[in-house]
């Protein structure tokens, strides 16, 4: 008996980690990417491998999937991270106020935290703002985000699963009920158009899940939220700094490699393809960094750039929609069957995401296979690209 | 690299020599190589000269004179450059072998190729006066 | 802050299969503190879908954006047009040499990520490990007590490789991005990164222009380790010569290359 064939719209976090749970249970995957691995939102992320403490007030659900897969993530794919940890700062009285919850909070969701005075906070990062009243510390870590992606693809593809990048879904194939049966793409490499057929379609596009999902006349509450991220030529903290703060602007800085990273804000677009650099958002991190870490003020920015996160649900700011993911059943959704959304979320739950969408794949195509990509050690990133595969 | 390997190392065999945008460091490993091939060409004119030299003194002699005028004078101060050039920037690349002075690789070349080529200039001087 | 925007004409190099390669030009308006990635991706997004590029990270820990900016080696998300142009003026946009072109910008870096993995690069490494000193280099970022793990220096962009001369005229040339992670890992409790290090198509086939130095990105100076692994090989089998003990085996590493 043969594989059913799965066709996954989509190579950033969702999409190859999905590959590779699919890949495991025995599917016959392929995955188009109209660019390169990772190349939209989830190449961008500042890396933070999330200790859910950010969410451990005001989404208690997000705050304990990160907590959970942050400690997945650095058992199967510790060669992509850096383990360091993270701090949250109180600066001023208003930080401080929200000490109490954040306690609560943390310990509801089960992430470790330890208080620190602070002089032990300063003895510990030197370069944090002086003015720092209390610190906790949280296990946070910053990871590669090309790498992480190519660890799922590269494990994936050993397994046999397939991946057309630089591939443009153009339109997708319905049948004359309105079912998805598969994909038209366009391959740019070689200038190719093709039909691809499936068993199901998995659209795995993040930020871009409603404008795939249209094709087939269905529809997702996605909300794409941009924000930018800048990235200053120094590592001037060796841990992740968060602000003890309500989730808010500019409040963290991912340090990575010799470099570290302020972000994010956010706001809303409709072009997906090309989000320009807003300026006084770039200077609104520098500023908001310099509150973090005042030596940042003496660094050179190295780099600048927008990242659209998938935000589902509605809500014209993009910090009350919760952080969460889901997977939509476009069957019982929109009555349209061979078609799974799956978005939301955050890069550090993407193994979660894809178990949810692997186990929707199974149920809808009668396929009994249990998820085992929470034990399984991920290969080597370079898989991917070795000229053995 | 296989689109690479698949041409021949005969058309691969020029490829090294692309000055364009490059930087100092390029011009110094280029200089290096063709003043390598360079004296070992003149290594094998050597090796004819002095067969000239076997074939008796009137043999010589007519060659002596055949080379005194100033276009071969001129060739002989580009093998002395050459041979100046490559002695010196191969003291620099033994250094570096050897984990020497590597910080200032870049000033070293500059300073002495200007070298090579100040001394070059004063035995130019030299054998066009002679 | 408002910079004035600068006219600036992208010259773009395109191959589909077996076509015969071409430049096309787009005239774009740009803030010329914005990166030629920024450009590039305008292009694709507003005038030609049909252009294939690579690039992920956007602040160069990725090392996917590599392509050679007016002839020279560069990370094109952190290089600003500033750098590289003026208003009126032209960006030449090509893919890296020495690697299989696959289409338009984007390259086949397969061959260089198996080398990585023969040579046991560490994508993670301790700060005291990765901290290599020499006269060179300075320390790491961390010079506290602790022992931070981080992700090395090297992103594997491949700009060094495509910089080289040697890896232009012999592609079995490991390459500097290669026997800088054989450095990196270590050749001396290694036989097998030794051997790979201590042959003809390792450190004794670069002829010392340090190009690569010249155009890495993330403080790798792959020119430098090549001569320090230069140093520590003879300084090794002098001590083999003369110790006695002949650790030399048969060279299967050339077939396994």
């Amino acid at each position: 008996m043969s594989k059913p064939k799965i066709i996954i719209i989509g190579a950033g976090f969702t999409g190859v980690a999905t590959a590779h749970d699919l890949a495991l249970r025995g599917f016959d995957v392929t995955v188009v990417e109209r660019g390169d691995i990772a190349n939209g939102t989830s190449g961008r992320t500042h890396g933070l491998l999330h200790s859910g403490g950010r969410y451990a007030v005001s989404d208690q659900e997000s705050a304990i999937e990160c907590i959970d897969e942050n400690m997945i993530l650095r058992k199967i794919v510790p060669q992509v991270i850096e383990p360091n940890g993270g701090v949250f700062i109180a600066i001023d009285e208003s930080d401080l106020s929200y000490a109490e919850e954040f306690i609560e909070g943390c310990n509801a969701c089960h992430i470790p935290i330890q208080e620190l005075t602070a002089k032990q906070a300063l003895a510990m990062e030197p370069n944090i703002n002086p003015k720092v009243i209390v610190a906790f510390t949280v296990p946070d870590g910053t990871f590669d985000p090309l790498r992480l992606a190519l660890s799922f693809a590269g494990t994936a593809k050993k397994n046999g699963a397939r991946f057309r990048t630089f591939t443009d879904m153009e339109q997708l194939l319905i049948d004359g009920q309105g079912n998805v049966t598969g994909v038209k793409v366009w391959d740019r490499a070689r200038d190719v158009h093709e039909d691809l057929h499936a068993d199901l379609v998995v659209n795995a596009t993040g930020a871009w899940v409603g404008e795939i999902a249209a094709h087939a006349g269905a529809h997702v509450p996605i909300n794409p939220t941009p924000g930018v991220m800048v990235a200053f030529d120094e590592r001037i903290v060796q841990r992740v700094i968060n602000r003890l703060n309500k989730p808010g602007d500019g409040d963290i800085i991912v340090p990575q490699r010799r470099m570290a990273v302020v972000g994010t804000t956010s706001f809303e677009v409709t072009d997906l393809d090309y989000v320009p650099v807003v300026e006084e958002q770039v200077k609104l991190m520098l500023e908001r960094g310099i509150e973090l870490a005042p030596g940042i003020r003496n660094t050179k920015m190295r780099g600048k750039y927008m990242a659209t996160r998938p935000l589902i649900g509605k809500g014209s700011s993009g910090r009350s929609i919760a952080r969460t993911f889901k997977c939509y059943d476009h069957k019982e959704s929109d009555n349209i069957e061979g078609f799974v959304t799956i978005t939301g979320g955050k890069a550090t739950t993407l193994r979660a995401m894809a178990e949810k969408t692997a186990d929707v794949v199974c149920q809808k195509l009668g396929v009994q296979a249990v998820c085992t990509t929470k034990d399984v050690p991920l290969l080597s990133y370079r898989e991917y690209y070795s000229l053995n595969n | 690299m296989t689109e690479i390997s698949n041409q021949s190392p005969v058309s691969r065999a020029g490829k090294w020599f692309d000055p364009r945008a490059r930087s100092i460091n390029m011009i110094g490993f280029i200089l290096n190589r063709i003043t390598a091939l360079g004296l070992t060409f003149y290594l094998f004119l050597h090796l004819i000269v002095l067969h000239q030299l076997a074939q008796g003194p009137a043999a010589y002699d007519g060659f002596l004179s055949m080379i005194h005028n100033p276009v071969f004078t001129f060739f002989e101060v580009l093998v002395v450059t050459a041979g100046f050039m490559h002695a010196l920037n191969g003291i620099r690349i033994a250094l570096n072998s050897f984990g020497v002075g590597i910080r200032y690789q870049k000033m070293l070349l500059v300073v002495l190729m200007g070298i090579a080529i100040i001394v070059s200039l004063v035995f130019a001087v030299h054998m066009f006066t002679v | 802050m408002s910079t004035s925007k600068w006219t600036v004409t992208f010259k773009v190099f395109r191959k589909k299969g077996e076509e015969v390669p071409h430049y096309d030009e787009f005239k774009l308006e740009v803030d010329p503190d914005e990166y030629v990635l920024d450009g590039v991706e305008r292009i694709w997004a507003f005038h030609d879908r049909s252009l294939t590029y690579r690039h992920a990270c956007h602040h160069s820990t990725c090392g996917a954006c590599g392509m050679r900016v007016n002839g020279v080696e560069k990370l094109t998300c952190i290089t600003p047009v500033r750098d590289v142009t003026h208003d009126g003026g032209v960006i030449r946009v090509e893919p890296l040499r020495n690697f299989t072109l696959v289409s338009d910008l984007a390259v086949d870096m397969g061959v260089m990520y198996t080398r990585m993995d023969k040579v046991g690069q560490r994508s993670v490494n301790s700060d005291a490990k990765e901290a290599y000193q020499s006269e060179n280099r300075p320390a790491g970022p961390a010079e506290s007590g602790v022992d931070f793990i981080r992700l090395s220096d090297c992103i594997e962009c491949g700009l060094c490789i495509s910089a080289c001369p040697i890896t232009a005229s012999s592609p079995e040339y490991l390459g500097p991005a290669v026997l800088a992670g054989a450095h990196q890992h270590g050749i001396k409790g290694d036989e097998q990164v030794f051997r790979l290090a201590d042959c003809e198509d390792g450190v004794w086939r670069c002829h010392s222009a340090f190009e690569c130095t010249a155009v890495c990105p993330s403080f790798v100076d792959p020119g430098e380790r090549i001569m320090d692994l230069r140093k520590q090989i003879i300084g090794e089998q002098f001590r083999r010569l003369f110790s006695g003990s002949n650790a030399r085996k048969i060279n299967t590493m050339e077939a396994s290359k």
